[in-house]
C-alpha cells in the first residue's frame, strides 16, 4: 500500500468539518480519482497525503508506516510524492521556468550537474524544452500546467498527485494533459491521484475512482460500477458522463437492448453499438428465414 | 492602462532582444561606467557621445525598434528639458547673456545659467539611455542572478524574485477587477471613481495575502525550508568585450577633461 488513510477527519479552524472519517488505501501504480463536488473535501484530502495539513483525527500512513511531521521525515515524503497544484501561478514563483523546475531538486541538496539533467529530462517529457529561458508570464495556462507538472517530475517522484489537472484547459490542452499522465503511468509506473469534477475524463484516467461528497467518501471502485449507480451520481450534485447519459436515456425511453453495465467512454460506446447492430441484423436474418 | 502595457513590453524586449544571451556583467558593466561618466562629465561633449553610442547600440545591436525607444524616451525628455530651460533662466551669475521683458520685469539671463541647463540636459540624456540600454537588453533573471553573486543580502534578492514574478500575476488580477468594476460602472463620476479605486486596493491587498499563503504552501510541497536556491547559470562574461568597455571609458573620462572649458554657450 502507498497510502492508507485511517479515520481520517480534518475540521478547520473556522468550524467546518472538511473531512469526516474517512478510511481507504491507495495501491502502488495505480490510477486513482478523487470525484466530487465543489467544496466536497477532495484538496483537504490530498493535502493530507503529504504533510501539508494535520488530521484533526485518525492517521495518514505512508508505506504502512505512520506519517511523521519532522521536516527531514517531509522531506523525504515530498520527494517521493510529487504534487501539482490547480492554480499554476501558486506553484510557479521564479522568474524563469527551468529556475521553477530546478528547485525542487536543488532543495534536495544535488549537485549542480544532475540538476541541470533532471530539469532537461521533465522539461522534455512534457514538451516544454524550448521554454526553460522564458518567465511564466509569457507562457498560456496549458503552458504553465505543463511546466507546473515538470517541477514536480524533477524530482523523481514515485507517486504524483494532481489537484484538477484539467481545469479551465481547453479541449486539446485537456487531452495533452491526459495522455501525458497515462503515459507517465504506464512507462515510468508512476501512482498517479488526481482530483477531478471533470466526470467525461474519469473512465479514460482512472482504474480506481472513490467519489467524495460533503467531507465523506460515498463509494469506492472501479468507475465502471460507480458510474452504473446514476441515482447516487446525481444526488451529490455531479453527472454521468454524457456518453453514459445517452446509453440510459436509450435504454429507458427507447427500451433498446443495452447491456445494464453502461458505456462510459467512446470506445465502449462503439463496441456497444455494434453489438446493437449485430444482434439486430441477426435477428432480421432469423425472421426473413421463419 | 498603458503605462503597466509598457513595463510589459519593455520586459519582453529584456528576453527577446538580439543581446540577451550575451553576458550581462558585460551590459552591467557598460551601462554602469556610462552612467557614471555621462554624470560626472563637467562639459557636454562626453554625454553627448555616452547618447549617441548606446542609442546605435539599442537600435542596431540589440534591434529594439526605433518607435519602442523613441516612445520610452518621450515622457522623461520632457519633464527634463521643462527642468533645463528652468534652470537656464534661474540660475548663474557671472556673464549676463541677454535681458527679457517678462510681463513689465526686466529678467536678465545669465551664460553660465544656460550652459549649466544644456549639459545638465544632455548629462541626464546619456544616464537616461544608457539604463534603457541595460533595462531593454538584461533580463531580470539574470540581474538577480548577478545581485546574488555579488553578495547583496538574501532577503532583497529573494524579495526581488518573487516580487518580479507576482507583480506579473497581480497585474493581471488588477486589470480583470478593473474591467469588471468598469462594467458595473464603477467608474463613471468622482465620487465612485474613488470608492471604487479604494474597493480595488482593498481587495488586491486580500489577495497578494492569500497568494502568499498558497505560493508558501506550493513551494513547501518541493522542500522549500526557507532558502531559494537556484542554478546560477550567468553566461561568462567575454574579456575582450570587457577590456574594450573599459578602454572606451577611459577614453571618454579623457575627453571630459579635455573638453572642460569647452562652452556651448
Amino acid at each position: 500500500m502507498l497510502f492508507r488513510l485511517e479515520n481520517l477527519s480534518h475540521q478547520y479552524s473556522d468550524g467546518t468539518i472538511a473531512l469526516d472519517n474517512i478510511s481507504l488505501s491507495f495501491s502502488k501504480g495505480e490510477r486513482i480519482a478523487l470525484l466530487g463536488p465543489n467544496g466536497s473535501g477532495k484538496t483537504t484530502l490530498l493535502l493530507h497525503l503529504i504533510g501539508i495539513l494535520k488530521p484533526t483525527s485518525g492517521k495518514v500512513y505512508f508505506e504502512d508506516k505512520p506519517l511523521e511531521y519532522t521536516p527531514k521525515a517531509l522531506l523525504e515524503l515530498r520527494r517521493r510524492v510529487g504534487f501539482v497544484f490547480q492554480d499554476p501561478n501558486d506553484q510557479l514563483f521564479a522568474p524563469t521556468v527551468k529556475q521553477d523546475v530546478a528547485f525542487g531538486p536543488l532543495n534536495l541538496g544535488q549537485p549542480a550537474d544532475q540538476v541541470r539533467k533532471a530539469v532537461d529530462e521533465a522539461l522534455k517529457l512534457v514538451g516544454m524544452s524550448e521554454y526553460a529561458e522564458k518567465p511564466p508570464h509569457f507562457l498560456s495556462f496549458g503552458q504553465k500546467k505543463r511546466v507546473a507538472l515538470a517541477g514536480v517530475l524533477a524530482m523523481k517522484p514515485d507517486a504524483i498527485i494532481l489537484d484538477e489537472p484539467t481545469s479551465n484547459l481547453d479541449p486539446r490542452g485537456t487531452s495533452e494533459i491526459l495522455h501525458l499522465l497515462l503515459r507517465l503511468n504506464k512507462e515510468l509506473g508512476l501512482t498517479l491521484i488526481l482530483a477531478t469534477h471533470d466526470v467525461d475524463m474519469v473512465p479514460l484516467f482512472a482504474n480506481k475512482l472513490y467519489i467524495l461528497n460533503k467531507g465523506k467518501l460515498v463509494s469506492e471502485g472501479a468507475p465502471a460500477e460507480l458510474f452504473s449507480d446514476t441515482e447516487l451520481i446525481r444526488s451529490i450534485n455531479l453527472r454521468s458522463p454524457r456518453i453514459t447519459h445517452l446509453f440510459e436515456v436509450l435504454k429507458k425511453e427507447d427500451k433498446l437492448p443495452i447491456n445494464p453495465r453502461l458505456p462510459l467512454t467512446i470506445s465502449e460506446a462503439r463496441k456497444e453499438i455494434l453489438r446493437l447492430l449485430e444482434s439486430e441484423t441477426g435477428e432480421k436474418k432469423k425472421r426473413t428465414r421463419t | 492602462m498603458s503605462h503597466f502595457n509598457l513595463s510589459a513590453e519593455i520586459d519582453r524586449y529584456a528576453y527577446t532582444n538580439a543581446l540577451s544571451k550575451n553576458s550581462p556583467v558585460t551590459k552591467l558593466f557598460f551601462a554602469l561606467s556610462l552612467l557614471l561618466i555621462s554624470v560626472l562629465s563637467p562639459s557636454p561633449v562626453v554625454p553627448i557621445t555616452v547618447f549617441l553610442t548606446t542609442t546605435v547600440m539599442i537600435l542596431l545591436c540589440a534591434k529594439i525598434p526605433w518607435r519602442f525607444y523613441l516612445r520610452l524616451l518621450w515622457y522623461p525628455t520632457v519633464i527634463v528639458a521643462l527642468t533645463c530651460v528652468i534652470i537656464a533662466l534661474f540660475f548663474g551669475y557671472l556673464e549676463p547673456l541677454t535681458e527679457v521683458n517678462l510681463l513689465g520685469l526686466r529678467w536678465t539671463i545669465f551664460r553660465d545659467g544656460v550652459a549649466t541647463g544644456f549639459t545638465t540636459f544632455f548629462r541626464v540624456a546619456g544616464a537616461l539611455s544608457s539604463q534603457f540600454f541595460l533595462v531593454l537588453t538584461t533580463p531580470m533573471t539574470s540581474i538577480l542572478l548577478i545581485l546574488r553573486k555579488a553578495r547583496v543580502p538574501k532577503i532583497i534578492v529573494e524579495m526581488s524574485l518573487l516580487i518580479y514574478r507576482y507583480i506579473f500575476v497581480f497585474i493581471e488580477v488588477m486589470e480583470t477587477m478593473h474591467i469588471a468594476q468598469e462594467l458595473r460602472l464603477g467608474y463613471s463620476g468622482l465620487l465612485k471613481k474613488l470608492r471604487s479605486l479604494s474597493m480595488l486596493i482593498g481587495n488586491l491587498f486580500i489577495r497578494t495575502l492569500d497568494q502568499g499563503e498558497r505560493t508558501f504552501t506550493a513551494m513547501s510541497a518541493r522542500g522549500y525550508d526557507g532558502n531559494i536556491r537556484v542554478l546560477e547559470d550567468v553566461p561568462k562574461p567575454n574579456n575582450a568585450a570587457l577590456a574594450g568597455i573599459m578602454f572606451f571609458a577611459v577614453a571618454l573620462a579623457i575627453v571630459a577633461y579635455l573638453t572642460v572649458n569647452i562652452r556651448i554657450v
